[in-house]
C-alpha cells in the first residue's frame, strides 16, 4: 500500500512549471538552444509582415515607412489576374496531393515486400538518389529526354503516331511538374514510412499467416492500419505547404507557350517582390497565402480528430 | 608567373615612391559598392599594392574602399544595401534607372540631388558633356539622382551567312526592308533542315528589332492627335509578326525557339553546319560570330563571312533602329553617408572617371602594367613578343582591374588607346555613331504610370506570349487579338490613361 502511495506522490497528473523546473533542471537548459532557434530564426522574423500593410521604402525602413491597411490586398483583388494565380495553385497543389502525396506509401509498401536485403538495400539506395539532385539538373534531363530531340519524344511519336509537345503544351505541364517531383522525392519520401513499417508487431503477421490470409489481405488488414496514424500525421503536415508551390521549379520549366498555367501565388511573389521589389505588394500576398495554409492545416487537424486520429496536436 | 607578377610588382612600388599625390587634389577615401563579373576571381587592394588603384590615387587623391557584389546577387544586395542607411558605402552602382527599388529609394533621400551640379561645365566638364536626353532618360521627378553609365545606343541590327546567301543566289547585302524579307524567303528554300533566324527564348529582341525596322514605335506610339497607344497596336507590328509567322511556316525559324535558353541562344549559328544563319541582335555579337568562325573554322578574316545589316529603310521610306537601351545601362549614386563638405571631391573624382586618363584607367588599367601600346600604335593586353604568355597576362590583370569598369560612366564615350580591330569591328563602331539618329525611343520611358509598376511586367508578359504563339501558329489573328483585348481590360487602359495624363502634362 505504501509502495503505491509513494508512486503516486512522485507522479503527480500535472505539475507547475516552476516545480518541473526545479525538479529537471537540466532538460530546461537543453531546451534553451531550441527556444533561442525559433524565438530568432522564426518568431523575430515575423514582424517583418508589418511591410505588407504600409507603403515599405527600404530606405525609410519597416517603422517610418507609411501605413496603408489592406491597400495591397485589395490592390491584389482588383486585378482580374488574381483569379489565375490562385486556380493555378489551388490546381497544382490537389494534383500534389493526390499524386504525390500516396507515392511513397506504396513504395515503402513495396519495399517492404522486398524479402532478398542485398536487393533491397541496393534499391533504396538508388531510389535515394534522384532527392540529391539539383531541380535545375532535373529539368536540364526533362529538356534533353522530352525535347524535339530527345528519346521519349521520339518514342511517344512513333508510337502514338502524332508528337505530344511535352515542353509547350499548358495541359501537359503540371503532368510534367508534378511527375518530376514524384520522381526526385518520392525515394526520400519512403523513409518516414520504412521506418512506421518496422514497428508493426510481427506476431500479428503470423496469426493472420495462421488464419490464411493471403499477402492482400495481410497488408490491407494489417500493415495499413498500423501505419495509418503515420499517414495522417504526414497529410496534416503536408497541408500546410501545400499552397507551396515553389517558383523555380516552375519558372524553369515554363515558357512562352505554357506559361498561363505556371502563374501560382509563388511565382507572382518572386516576380514582382524579388525581381520588381514591390516588396509590400507581395508580403501582402505571401501573407495572404499563409493564413489559408494555416486554416488547412486546422481544419484537417479537426477532421483527423473527428477520424479518431491523433492529429498533429 | 609568378616571376612575372612580383616583377611588375616590384616595377609599379619603384615608380610609386618616386610619385607623388598631386597638390591640388585633397586626400580621400571612399568606399565604393560595383557589381563584380569576376568573382571567381582574386583582387588586389590598394594596401596589398594595386597598381590601378595605385594610380587612381595618384591622379585624383582617392583611395578606392571597394565592396564587390557578384553581379547575380546585385539587385538583392541593392535592396539590402539601401535598407541600411548608416551603413551605405559612398558611391554605389544602381543598375536599374526607373525600376521600383532604385524610383522608391531617391524619392525617399538616400542619394544625393546632383542636378545643380552635373551641368557646371566649369567644375565637372566630363560630367557637363553628357548627352542631355540621356540625362532626361535617368531623371526622378526631372531630379538627377546619379551619373549614367553610357551604353551604345544603335547597337540592334542584323546580321547573317553571306556565303549560304550566296549560294542562295543573292550577293548583295539588303539595302531595304523589302530585299531583307526577299533574303529570310530565299534562305529559307535553301535547305529544309537548316532554319533562318536564330531565336531563343528571349524574343524581344527578335520581335522588337523586326518591328521597329518595319515602321512601329517601341513600346509605345503617339498619334497625330498626342493619343498614346500600345506599339503591338500599330499596323507596322502586325506587318512585322506576320512576316515572322510566314518565315516559321516557311520553315525558316526553329519551332522549338521557346524552349531555348538564352544561354544557348549561340549554339544554333555555332555549329556544323550551322543550325541557323541569321540572327536579329546587337551587332556585337556579329563580329562575335565571324571572329569565332576564324578561330574555329578557319575563315578568312579578310573576308569576312558575316554580313552585317543595319538601318534599311522601310516600304515607306523611314530608317527607324530599335533602342537596345536608353544610352545608358544603369547609374553611379552618390549616397548621403558622404557629407556636404566631401561632396564636391566625391564629383570631381566621378568626372575624372570620365576624363581620358579616368576611362583609359577604369577599362584598361594601366599602360605597361596591364596594356601595352605595340609597335602597330594599338593596345594590346600583353607586351610585344609575348603573344603565347597571353592568358597569364590576363589572369594577372584581372586580379588588378577586376571589374573595375563598372564604375566607369564614359558619358562622352570610350577614350582609351583603340586595341587592333577587325573589319566588321571598324564597320561596327563606325555604323554605331552615324546610325544613334535613327533610334526610336519609348515616349513614355520617363512617365510615371502607378498601374505600371504594379502589373505592366505582368500583363506585357501576357501579349508577348501571345505574339509567340502567334508566329508559332499556335493561335491566329483572333486569338491574338483577344489577348489584346484582355491586356486593355487587366490593366492596360488604365496605364493609357495614366501615361496620357502625365503626357499632356509636359507637352
Amino acid at each position: 500500500m505504501t509502495v503505491t502511495a509513494d508512486v503516486r506522490q512522485k507522479r503527480p497528473h500535472r505539475r507547475s512549471i516552476g516545480k518541473d523546473l526545479m525538479r529537471n533542471p537540466w532538460l530546461y537548459l537543453m531546451m534553451i538552444p531550441g527556444l533561442v532557434y525559433f524565438a530568432v530564426f522564426k518568431y523575430l522574423p515575423m514582424w517583418g509582415i508589418i511591410i505588407g500593410f504600409e507603403n515599405y521604402v527600404p530606405f525609410t525602413g519597416p517603422i517610418k515607412s507609411a501605413y496603408v491597411g489592406l491597400y495591397w490586398f485589395k490592390q491584389f483583388f482588383s486585378t482580374p489576374m488574381w483569379l489565375t494565380y490562385l486556380g493555378n495553385t489551388l490546381l497544382l497543389s490537389l494534383m500534389s496531393i493526390v499524386l504525390t502525396f500516396p507515392a511513397p506509401i506504396v513504395l515503402a509498401l513495396m519495399l517492404n515486400e522486398i524479402r532478398n536485403m542485398h536487393f533491397k538495400k541496393i534499391s533504396q539506395t538508388l531510389l535515394y538518389m534522384p532527392h540529391f539532385i539539383s531541380i535545375v539538373i532535373v529539368v536540364s534531363i526533362t529538356y534533353v529526354i522530352f525535347g524535339a530531340d530527345g528519346i521519349i519524344y521520339k518514342l511517344t511519336q512513333k508510337m502514338l503516331g502524332r508528337s505530344i509537345d511535352y515542353l509547350g503544351d499548358p495541359g501537359v505541364f503540371r503532368w510534367m511538374i508534378v511527375g518530376q517531383s514524384i520522381w526526385k522525392e518520392t525515394g526520400w519520401g519512403t523513409i518516414i514510412f520504412l521506418a512506421a513499417l518496422t514497428n508493426v508487431d510481427t506476431q500479428l503477421y503470423e496469426a493472420s499467416m495462421i488464419d490464411g490470409a493471403n499477402r492482400a489481405q495481410r497488408l490491407w488488414h494489417i500493415t495499413l492500419p498500423s501505419i495509418r496514424s503515420t499517414i495522417v500525421l504526414l497529410l496534416v503536415l503536408r497541408m500546410g505547404s501545400v499552397l507551396d508551390t515553389g517558383y523555380e521549379h516552375l519558372i524553369l520549366m515554363s515558357n512562352s507557350l505554357n506559361r498561363s498555367v505556371s502563374l501560382t501565388l509563388d511565382v507572382f511573389v518572386y516576380q514582382n517582390g524579388i525581381k520588381g521589389g514591390q516588396y509590400s505588394y507581395t508580403t501582402a500576398v505571401g501573407l495572404m497565402k499563409s493564413l489559408v495554409s494555416v486554416c488547412m492545416v486546422v481544419t484537417s487537424n479537426k477532421i483527423a480528430h473527428a477520424l479518431g486520429e491523433e492529429g498533429l496536436y | 608567373m609568378k616571376k612575372l607578377v612580383s616583377l611588375v610588382l616590384a616595377l609599379i612600388m619603384a615608380l610609386s615612391l618616386a610619385s607623388f599625390v598631386s597638390a591640388e587634389n585633397e586626400e580621400i577615401t571612399l568606399k565604393v559598392m560595383l557589381p563584380d563579373f569576376n568573382s571567381d576571381k582574386d583582387w588586389v587592394t590598394l594596401e596589398d599594392g594595386n597598381p590601378v588603384l595605385q594610380h587612381i590615387y595618384e591622379a585624383t587623391g582617392v583611395k578606392l574602399d571597394i565592396q564587390w557584389v557578384a553581379d547575380s546577387a546585385y539587385g538583392e544586395m541593392t535592396s539590402l544595401t539601401v535598407a541600411d542607411p548608416a551603413n551605405m558605402p559612398e558611391v554605389m552602382v544602381m543598375q536599374g534607372v526607373r525600376d521600383a527599388i532604385m524610383i522608391s529609394t531617391a524619392r525617399a533621400g538616400a542619394f544625393w540631388d546632383l542636378t545643380d551640379y552635373i551641368y557646371d561645365a566649369e567644375e565637372y566638364p566630363n560630367l557637363a558633356a553628357g548627352s542631355k536626353s540621356t540625362y532626361d532618360n535617368i531623371a526622378i521627378d526631372g531630379r538627377l539622382y546619379g551619373v549614367y553609365r553610357s551604353r551604345a545606343y544603335a547597337r540592334a541590327g542584323i546580321y547573317y551567312r553571306s556565303d549560304y546567301a550566296e549560294e542562295a543566289g543573292i550577293t548583295e547585302v539588303p539595302t531595304n526592308v523589302e530585299e531583307f524579307k526577299e533574303l529570310c524567303f530565299a534562305l529559307a528554300a535553301l535547305d529544309p533542315d537548316m532554319y533562318v533566324i536564330n531565336m531563343c527564348k528571349y524574343v524581344a529582341g527578335t520581335i522588337g528589332i523586326t518591328t521597329v525596322m518595319m515602321g512601329a514605335p517601341y513600346q509605345y506610339g503617339v498619334d497625330e492627335d498626342g493619343t498614346i497607344y500600345p506599339a503591338f497596336e500599330d499596323p507596322a507590328f502586325q506587318e512585322g509578326l506576320d512576316f515572322l509567322r510566314e518565315l516559321y511556316e516557311a520553315g525558316g525559324i526553329d519551332p522549338n525557339f521557346m524552349t531555348i535558353e538564352s544561354g544557348s541562344w549561340n549554339d544554333a549559328e555555332r555549329s556544323t553546319p550551322p543550325k541557323a544563319i541569321m540572327r536579329l541582335d546587337c551587332l556585337d555579337n556579329g563580329y562575335r560570330y565571324q571572329e569565332w568562325l576564324e578561330t574555329n573554322m578557319g575563315a578568312d578574316p579578310e573576308n569576312p563571312i558575316v554580313a552585317l545589316v543595319t538601318a534599311l529603310p522601310n516600304d515607306e521610306g523611314d530608317i527607324q533602329i530599335w533602342p537596345q537601351n536608353i544610352g545608358a545601362s544603369g547609374e553611379v549614386c552618390v549616397c548621403k553617408t558622404v557629407s556636404e563638405e566631401k561632396l564636391p571631391a566625391v564629383l570631381k573624382f566621378l568626372d575624372w572617371c570620365s576624363s581620358e586618363d579616368g576611362t583609359t584607367t577604369l577599362n584598361c588599367g594601366v599602360e605597361g602594367c596591364t596594356y601595352w601600346i605595340h609597335s602597330d600604335g594599338y593596345r594590346y593586353t600583353y607586351p610585344e613578343g609575348e603573344d603565347a604568355n597571353k592568358d597569364q597576362y590576363t589572369l594577372y590583370t584581372n586580379t588588378v582591374l577586376h571589374s573595375l569598369n563598372q564604375l566607369g560612366m564614359n558619358v562622352h564615350g570610350d577614350l582609351s588607346p583603340k586595341a587592333a580591330s577587325t573589319i566588321l569591328r571598324n564597320w561596327y563602331n563606325n555604323n554605331l555613331i552615324e546610325n544613334a539618329q535613327y533610334v526610336i525611343s519609348n515616349p513614355c520611358y520617363t512617365l510615371d504610370s502607378e498601374t505600371n509598376v504594379l502589373m505592366g511586367a505582368t500583363i506585357n508578359q501576357t501579349v508577348e506570349d501571345a505574339q509567340v504563339q502567334y508566329i508559332a501558329g499556335k493561335i491566329d489573328l483572333d486569338g491574338l487579338k483577344a489577348v489584346y483585348a484582355d491586356w486593355h481590360t487587366q490593366g492596360g487602359d488604365k496605364i493609357l490613361a495614366e501615361y496620357q495624363e502625365a503626357y499632356d502634362a509636359i507637352h
